[in-house]
This record gives C-alpha cells, structure tokens and sequence, in this order.
C-alpha cells in the first residue's frame, strides 16, 4: 500500500524527510515554544473558519451574529472562547518562543533570517489581535478600535491615509468591520501560514540551533521523529487543556451592542495591547502621544529586526553574554510594567464608573432579546406559521384580509383621507389595548388625526359580524405587523370589553 | 526529497538555443511582472476608499428635538440636545440616525469670556482666526453647540454636573462649560458645531472633525 503511493506519489520519503531530523544534544522540552505556537495558529485557523459559518460582518449583523452563537449554536460559546483563549495563547506562546530564542542567541548566524521572519509573524500575530477585536462590534469593541485608529489618524505622514485605508472611508462604520474582517480572515492568515512555511524551511535549511553551547563536539544528537514529535505534541496538549479550561470556567466576554452615543463607557484594550496603551497615559500632548504610540513602538521592533546584526558577541553561551542578558531583562520588565500599568488604569476608570465585566454575553441588550424571544407568540387558533407573517398567526392574518385590508390596505397602510394607517399607528400600537379593542367592537367615525393627517371615513362596528376570538387573532396581528411590536390581545380581553 | 534527474540541464547546447533561453526567462520574469501588475494595481486602488465612498456625506441642517431644546432655555448646566440626521453606514441605505450634540445657553458676557479663554477658537492672529470653520454660526441667539465627540481619540464626553466640567471616559479629558480644555491629553478644545434659527426652531449642522490635532480639519458630515 505504502509502496504503492510512494512509487506513484513520493508522499512516504518526503514525509520521511521531513520527519527524520537529528536534534544536537538530544530532545528536550525546551524546544517546544515553536512547535505550540504552530499548534494554536492551527488552532485559531480551524476555530475561525467554522466562526464565519455563522458570524456575518456588517453593523448591522455582527454582533446579532455573534450573540446568537453564544444563545443558539451548539457549543458556540465554547468554540467562541476556544478562539478568544486560543488568540491569547498564540501571543503568549510566539512572546516565550522569541524571549527563548533572544536568551539562547540563536539568531545569531546563520539564523539571522529566520529570527527576522519570526518577528514579522509575531507583528502579524499582533494584527491579528487588533482587527479581531473589532469583530464582535460590542460596545468595547466599538470604542476600542475607535480610540486606536484615531491613533493612526494622528501619525505623521501616513496617518491619515492609513486610517482612511483601514476605516475603508472618513468614519468608523460597516466598512471598517468589512475591511478588518478581510485582514483578520483572509489577508493576514494567509501571509501568516506562507511566512511560517518559511520559517520552517529556513529552520530546515539550518538545521536546530540547539541549546547554548558554543562546544557543540559535546552535544550527540538525538532523533526528532518520535522522540521530539512526542515532546511537541505534550506541550500541545498541555496547552489545549488549558485553553478548553480558561474557556470553560471564564468563556469569552460579549458586551451590548455597539453603541456610537454611549459616552459612560470606558472601553478596555487587549492585554497584549495593555503596554501600549499604557505609553499613551503616561506621554500626554500630541507630541506625546507620537512618542509613546509611534517612535517607542517603531523603535522596539526595528531594534528587533535588528538586533542579530546589533548583538556581535559570537558566544551563545548565556554567562558570556551578559550584556545581551541584561537587555532582554529590561525589555521583558518594561513590557510587563506597562502592561500591569495600563490594566491597573484600566480598572481604576471602570471602577470609578461602576462599570463591571458582562455577566450575560451581549449585556442587557442580550437579555431583552432573550426575553422577547422567551415570550409566547400571539395566542390564536392556527398554529400554522405562515411565510412573511412576522410574529402573528395565520388566523388573524386571513381575518384580516377577509374584513380589513380593503379600507386598511394590505400592508395596514391605509387609504389617503379617508381610512387611517395601521402601520406605526399609535392608537393601534398602545401598551394598554382597551381603546382598539373598543373601536373594533364598536366602530368609529371620523375625522380623525394619525400622525399629522386627518382621514374621514367611517369604520363600522365589527361585534356582530366577527367572534371575540377572531377580533383577538386580528388584533394580535395588527399590532405585532408591519413594524408595529405591540402585545398580543387574548380573547378574554375582547369578551370584557364587550360586556 | 527525491533526486530529481533533469538530463535536459546536462547539454548546454548551441549558442543560439542558449540564446533563445536567456531571451525566454526574461521573458518569463516580465510577463510575470505583467499579470502581477493588471491584478495587482486595480486591487491595491480597490482596497482605497476612493472619492465617492470618502463623499458619502454632505453639509446639512438638522433640527432639534424640541422638548430638549425648552429645556435648554432655562438651564444653567450643559443639556444634551437630541437630533436626527441622515447617515450613511457604508453599503446599507441611508437612514435617519437619533444622535446628541451638548448644547450651553450663554449670555453675551459669557460668551465674550468664552471667546477670551478659547485661543484654540478665537486666536490672536487675525488670518488664523478665519481658518477656523464656521466661526459666525457658532453663537447663535445665546446658545453654543458642542459636538459631543471628545476632539482627543474620538469617545463621548459627558457634563458632570458635580464637578462642573465636561468629561471624557476614555482618556480623563476635561473642559470646562466654555468646551475650553482643562486637563487631560486633548490637543483642542470642544469643537462648536453651526447653529441657526430657522422659523422659530433650532437647527444644526452636525460635523465630525478630526481627532488629536490643534487644528479642526472637517472629516465628514454623517
């Protein structure tokens, strides 16, 4: 069978090859970070593809998209936070992987492309982080992603073309959530998964780099294949388990719906972003704010790029490099004080407004739609649905266009001077039914006045002609149709209300 | 992998086939280039909001809600003053959109101050001065409108009637009832928006300006 395949294909020696490596000094689980890395970049892959089965990007659907996965798609909320804990891990796991490589040197030579192409995914890994955000289109997304493309807006130069470019016009609306959704879906997966196969490849090229030890007779090479493989895929699992516990016990957060005139919300970026938004506290004025969201920023990652060319020790080992050591030191404290800085910010303002996490996914708003979705529908005879009814019966639908809909027009939209509209009528629409139900019962004769139009005809009464059930069925219809969203009106109430 | 035989590479062969192969890979990297060009060029510009999209919106006066603006006539703090303009979500058809501006009842003593205190409106430098939009509709039968979008990053402020000071969530700016800033990192302060009677009623035109520079540079309408 192998045999034949590989005679037809070659798949079995080239699987072979990839899977036969020496490993200096042997497996260890130091090397791992890579490897989990790749594991949740599948991850984040596999989980966003079957998301966009049921999210749709638009204002007008992506957070009604995002709600119902969390309400009613089997394991939405699960998978939701499977995505939301595994982006978290993606970064936290490419942050230890570089800090590892920094601390080991192994971008020095011959690495020093692949440690060039590795910053560049952890930047694309960050992208991903920011335009993901905006996907919910929750209040904190909202103002998030609002505060950080005025960020961009205000960068000298390139800044206003950029925000123009990412907002995909001179406001923040749909189209940014369509532009963001085609980077964060389309655009930067894919240079991501060409980018890791090259890494991979120059990682072939070169081979492992092993662990600190500038004598490398003293390192006997162990085998990849299962050795290393087995210690890969533990770490793997290791870091599933986890994810799939964070998303469980603390699944991920939905705020209401975004709302541009909320002015009480203090919206919170993601931790990863924490540092940043730490600089633009603490560097006020515009020239500041340059400085602590720009220059710093540029200047950490050029200083990235650069650094195996700035680093000329050629000693890997870690007691000879100290100068090296003390500046990933510095680098790793600044990070995580300003991340703890701007978090602690952070909750101070939402304390001192009293604003606490979404217990509910979704907020109140999530709750009122849950409710509505809870209440029963019209109570009437038929329980056969019918296409284009929205929310009321079939019998009160077929009441009305046997007895109503020549004066009231088919749609409720009435007759120009002479029979009123029922459409957005707010007699017809009243919390209390009392007034309706009695103009029904009993008629009614002009002129009278709906929405600034006077109409003059007459409406004859109905309680001979229709049963108190029927003027219920058609009651009920008219006030949850065309636009109307008024309560259904029981049969009782009409049987009282003739009395 | 494999070792790939390819006898074709052994012989160089004659100076005309070599040649030939030298004018074919050119030619191979130029046509490539094209093709890359006529998809490339047209999905780069794609991808750019171009002039139509940036041009959704146009100036227009909007009334106000008249129950909110009664209210104003006798209130010495800020008001939220609600409104209706048409809006332009991308794609979707445009609709009529509730949105609020702040407005501030003044006398002409409190506006001579406010025009004392706010160099960022009334610079000292007369040519400036009338770079500023719509600086003679600002003031209009003793009423000022602030748009209600914080000039710093784009949040919403609101009036704290305790402390007397409009205040931004996201980033503790603060200005003062003139909109003049009074802490915080916001580059200017609040940005007036036009205001006109029309038969007895209030309008305004409702404007987004940039965020985080000194100057107002109108970015759209809606």
């Amino acid at each position: 069978m192998f045999n034949w395949i590989e005679s037809r294909t070659g798949f079995v020696s080239m699987t072979k090859n990839f899977l036969t490596e020496d490993v200096p000094g042997g497996p260890s689980y130091w090397y791992v970070f890579g490897s989990a890395t790749l594991f949740a970049m599948i991850l984040q892959i596999v989980t966003g593809i079957f998301l966009t089965m049921y999210y749709a990007p638009s204002s007008a659907s992506a957070w009604e998209s995002t709600l119902f996965i969390y309400q009613k798609v089997p394991f939405g909320q699960f998978i939701i936070s499977l995505h939301y804990w595994g982006a978290t891990a993606m970064i936290a796991l490419v942050a230890m992987h570089l800090v590892q490589v920094a601390v080991w040197g192994a971008y020095k030579r011959p690495r020093e492309l692949q440690w060039v192409v590795g910053v560049v995914l952890f930047i694309l890994t960050l992208v991903l982080g920011l335009t993901g955000y905006l996907l919910p289109w929750d209040l904190n997304a909202y103002f998030a992603s609002q505060v950080s493309l005025n960020i961009t807006g205000a960068a000298p130069i390139a800044g206003p073309f950029l925000q123009n470019w990412l907002q995909g016009g001179p406001t923040m609306n749909t189209l940014t959530l369509n532009k963001f959704f085609g980077i964060h879906v389309w655009l930067t997966p894919l240079l991501l998964i060409l980018l890791v196969a090259v890494h991979l490849i120059i990682f072939r090229h070169n081979g492992s780099a092993g662990p600190p030890k500038d004598d490398r007779r003293a390192l006997r090479p162990g085998r990849f294949w299962p050795n290393q493989m087995w210690m890969d895929t533990m770490a793997s699992f290791v870091v599933l388990l986890v994810i799939v516990i964070l998303a469980i016990l603390s699944p991920a957060p939905l705020d209401a719906k975004a709302d541009p005139n909320n002015d009480q919300f203090v919206p919170s970026p993601a931790w990863y972003f924490m540092g940043l938004y730490f600089l633009l506290e603490i560097f006020p004025g515009q020239l500041g704010q340059f400085i602590g969201t720009i220059v710093i920023p540029t200047l950490g990652v050029v200083f990235l790029i650069l650094l195996p060319w700035l680093d000329r020790n050629p000693s890997r080992e870690i007691r000879r490099r100290p100068a090296a050591m003390i500046v990933t030191a510095i680098f790793i404290l600044i990070a995580a004080g300003l991340s703890i800085g701007g978090q602690s910010t952070v909750n101070a303002k939402a304390a001192a407004r009293g604003q606490t996490a979404p217990t509910v996914p979704g907020g109140a708003d999530a709750a009122k739609i849950a409710q509505e979705a809870a209440a029963p529908l019209p109570a009437t005879g038929s329980a056969a649905g019918q296409p284009g009814v929205s929310g009321a019966s079939a019998a009160g639908a077929t009441v009305f266009s046997n007895n109503c809909s020549s004066c009231h027009g088919a749609t409720g939209q009435g007759t120009p001077g002479a029979f009123p509209p029922l459409a957005g009528n707010s007699a017809v629409t009243a919390a209390d039914p009392k007034e309706i139900i009695g103009i029904v019962l009993n008629g009614k004769t002009g002129p009278l006045n709906v929405n600034g139009t006077t109409y003059n005809g007459t409406m004859p009464p109905w309680k001979s002609q229709l049963k108190p059930d029927e003027i219920a069925s058609v009651l009920t219809y008219i006030r949850s149709s065309w636009g109307n969203h008024a309560s259904a009106v029981s049969t009782a109430q009409v049987q009282a209300a003739a009395k | 992998m494999s070792q790939v035989h390819a006898e074709a590479y052994l012989d160089p062969g004659t100076p005309e086939e070599q040649s030939r192969r030298a004018f074919m890979a050119n030619a191979t990297i130029v046509l490539g280039t094209v093709i890359g060009l006529v998809i490339g060029v047209p999905l780069l510009a794609y991808s750019v909001p171009g002039k139509k999209i940036n041009e959704l919106s146009s100036e227009a006066w909007s009334p106000v809600d008249e129950a909110d603006w009664t209210k104003l006539t006798t209130s010495t703090a800020p008001l939220k003053i609600s409104f209706t303009r048409k809006t332009t979500d991308g794609y979707f058809l445009p609709e009529a959109t509730s949105d609020y501006v702040w407005g501030v009842k003044m006398s002409d003593a409190q506006y001579a101050k406010m025009k004392a205190e706010r160099t960022d409106l009334f610079p000292p430098d007369a040519t400036k001065a009338e770079q500023v939009p719509y600086m003679d509709e600002i003031f209009v039968a003793g009423y000022v409108i602030f748009s209600s979008i914080c000039p710093h990053l784009g949040c919403r402020f609101a009036w704290d009637d305790s402390k007397n000071i409009f205040f931004c969530p996201c980033h503790n700016s603060t200005y003062n009832r003139d909109g003049e800033r009074t802490g915080g990192p916001a580059p200017r302060g609040l940005d007036p928006l036009p205001l006109r009677e029309q038969s007895g009623k209030a309008e305004i035109t409702w404007i987004r300006y940039k965020s985080s520079t000194p100057d107002r540079v109108v970015v759209s309408y809606s």
